[in-house]
């Protein structure tokens, strides 16, 4: 039945063929393209270029080219920079370690025939689900200071020292409080991730292990885990890429505050461009931003790449 | 690893031994874990369940209620009138209608979009498939604020700012990379034989992208439609920058606005908060297995 279409495939040279797969490939391609490069490519790399110009952002307005002044101010003037960029290391790393392991346990503990694990499912799940400004509200209530949780427990219950907690107005521990909002968002969705890591490990293996004698923790670190690699590597890369652009959150709940001690990347980068008009600054934390990804993502990548290959 | 078999039963027996009425004693303690682990599952879920909780009894309380008595205590009575007063002040509708249209037109064309770059990248390939392939996959990774003051000036440029459905044209953009992505796993999977069949007509690609290939990926593409409804549901980043007039704005940008123009509202704002995601509420609860086989195909395609 092919051999005709082959058969001319075959007589055709392969330069030519190759231009006639991409011009049958275009119109499929083409709108992808467009899009892609108008509204995200090209702002990425323009957002590199004004990275070494001052400009206000306004129409009209003259760019002048500065080097690398943008970036010398940042790293030597700039103390939010720095505030930013420490509290979104640490957003990373917290993130990396709280919600992944609660994610993890939770798995494993409705992986088994629990009754009502569906429902347990839900419950967790849900909060990844609704937009994160709407989570920023529900949290900014329970963290409200006067009539929030913390105040209700020390009235119904008397306890004295969780009167007056300013969760978010304190900076020592803004950020942390904020950090309380985002693992109950982010858990559910790791979790169903990890829920369909777990049916790729073989029962067989694990019964095997049973028999052995192992106990239900050597089963885990021997038998479980290691299946997990491929979806922990997964789950760990979202993680990252999901706390690194963290936003939303930070605006609902304190804006940056207070005193510019929740401020991380992406937020001050905005509000340099957008608040303080300046678009070189601005992109200059873009720009850090980026390379901040980039470093981690690519390897990422080129490690995919190279395992579906093998 | 007989030593060990042993002396764990020895570590168990005694335990197993206060339970007397429960004669295999292994069961028994394999039964009270089960129950103990239940009960720290129940634990958690109900302390996941409380942040909503608090949002739902805060949201039918009156304003003395509110004031007046702590967050646990229950309403005097139900109190309706933060859902009228949120509705009427913080233009809650005319927000939904923005939202709705913009989803409405952004998920199918977005889907349609990547689904066709991803059959061209998958099937058709062509010389350099590969790099567009990692470059689109590339854009998955970044974040919007990388690109936001240029992609500012990109719509400023196109007289597009302060329009909700222009907000599509972004949206499409950024979502590409991770459509395109799944789907080129997808398509690849389908087998090479129904090419052949299809390629004996006469616009072979077209009537095999649409006749055979989208047909044979309802799963994901169902999968993909409903994440992508949710997300740009709640997309707030782009609309924040893209959307500075208040009659274009969408669902979030009404509810950070209504949050910060009514600070002390704590009813109204609540209701507000609510009634923003019984949208995704309900999609959620109607398409619950799509979200985790979307989850599945990202965990297995990575």
């Amino acid at each position: 039945m092919s051999s005709p279409t082959s058969a001319t495939a075959v007589m055709v040279p392969r330069r030519r063929r190759r231009a006639r797969r991409l011009r049958a490939a275009l119109p499929f391609l083409g709108p992808a393209l467009v899009a892609y490069v108008v509204f995200v490519l090209y702002p990425m790399v323009e957002s590199i270029r004004l990275s070494f110009f001052e400009w206000s952002g306004f129409v009209g307005a003259e760019q002048t080219f500065v080097g690398m002044r943008n970036y010398v101010r940042l790293f030597t003037q700039d103390t939010v920079f720095w505030t930013a960029l420490g509290n979104s290391v640490i957003w990373v790393a917290l993130s990396l370690a709280v919600p992944m392991l609660l994610s993890l346990a939770f798995a494993v503990a409705l992986d088994r025939k629990l009754p009502g694990r569906a429902l347990f499912r839900t419950v967790f799940y849900v909060p990844g689900v609704l937009a994160t400004i709407a989570v920023a509200n529900i949290w900014r209530w329970i963290y409200n200071p006067r009539y929030g949780v913390s105040e209700s427990l020390a009235q119904t219950l008397g306890l004295e020292w969780l009167q007056g907690i300013q969760w978010l107005g304190d900076a020592d521990i803004a950020l942390y409080a904020i950090f309380g909002a985002f693992v109950w968002q982010a858990v559910g969705t790791n979790m169903v991730l990890f829920l369909a890591g777990l049916q790729s490990v073989p029962p067989e293996l694990k019964e095997a292990a049973a028999l052995d004698g192992a106990g239900a923790w050597q089963r885990f670190r021997n038998v479980t885990l290691p299946s997990l690699r491929p979806t922990m590597v997964v789950v760990v890369v979202l993680t990252f890429i999901g706390s690194i652009k963290v936003f939303d959150l930070i605006v609902g709940m304190t804006g940056g505050g207070p005193a510019q001690q929740t401020q991380v990347l992406a937020l001050w980068s905005y509000q340099l461009s957008f608040a303080n008009n300046q678009y070189g600054m601005g992109n200059a934390v873009a720009t850090v931003l980026l390379i901040l990804v980039i470093a981690v993502v690519v390897p990422y990548m080129l490690w995919t790449a190279r395992r579906e290959q093998s | 690893m007989t030593q060990s078999v042993a002396g764990s039963r020895a570590g168990v027996t005694p335990t197993a031994r206060t339970g007397r009425r429960h004669p295999d004693r292994p069961h028994t303690v394999v039964r009270w874990r089960s129950v103990l682990l239940w009960l720290v599952v129940l634990a958690t879920a109900v302390l996941w369940m409380l942040p909503l909780a608090f949002a739902l009894l805060t949201s039918v309380k009156s304003e003395a209620d509110i004031l007046g008595t702590s967050l646990f205590t229950l309403p005097t009575s139900l109190d309706w009138e933060n859902y009228v007063e949120a509705i009427q002040t913080g233009n809650l509708l005319q927000a939904a209608r923005n939202s709705l249209m913009i989803a409405l037109i952004k998920v199918p064309a977005g889907l349609l979009i990547s689904a066709a770059a991803a059959f061209a990248l998958a099937r058709i390939r062509f010389r350099y498939s590969g790099i567009v392939l990692a470059v689109i996959a590339f854009g998955a990774m970044v974040p919007v604020q990388v690109a936001i003051a240029p992609l500012f000036q990109v719509m400023l440029a196109l007289d597009l700012l302060n329009n909700p459905l222009a907000l599509v044209l972004p949206y499409i953009g950024f979502g590409l990379p991770y459509q395109v992505f799944i789907l080129y796993g997808f398509f690849r999977q389908i087998p090479a034989e129904l090419d052949e069949s299809a390629m004996l007509d006469g616009a072979p690609n077209r009537r095999l992208f649409f006749q055979i290939i989208l047909p044979l990926s309802k799963p994901a593409l169902a999968a993909l439609f409903i994440l992508d409804f949710v997300a740009t549901w709640n997309e707030f980043g782009i609309a924040l920058v893209l959307l500075q007039r208040q009659e274009s704005w969408t669902i979030p940008l009404a509810v950070q606005g209504f949050q910060s123009k009514f600070t002390t509202s704590y009813g109204p704002i609540n209701a507000f908060t609510l009634m923003s995601v019984i949208p995704v509420l309900v999609i959620y609860l109607m398409f619950q297995r799509y979200f985790v086989q979307g989850a599945f195909a990202g965990a297995v395609k990575g």
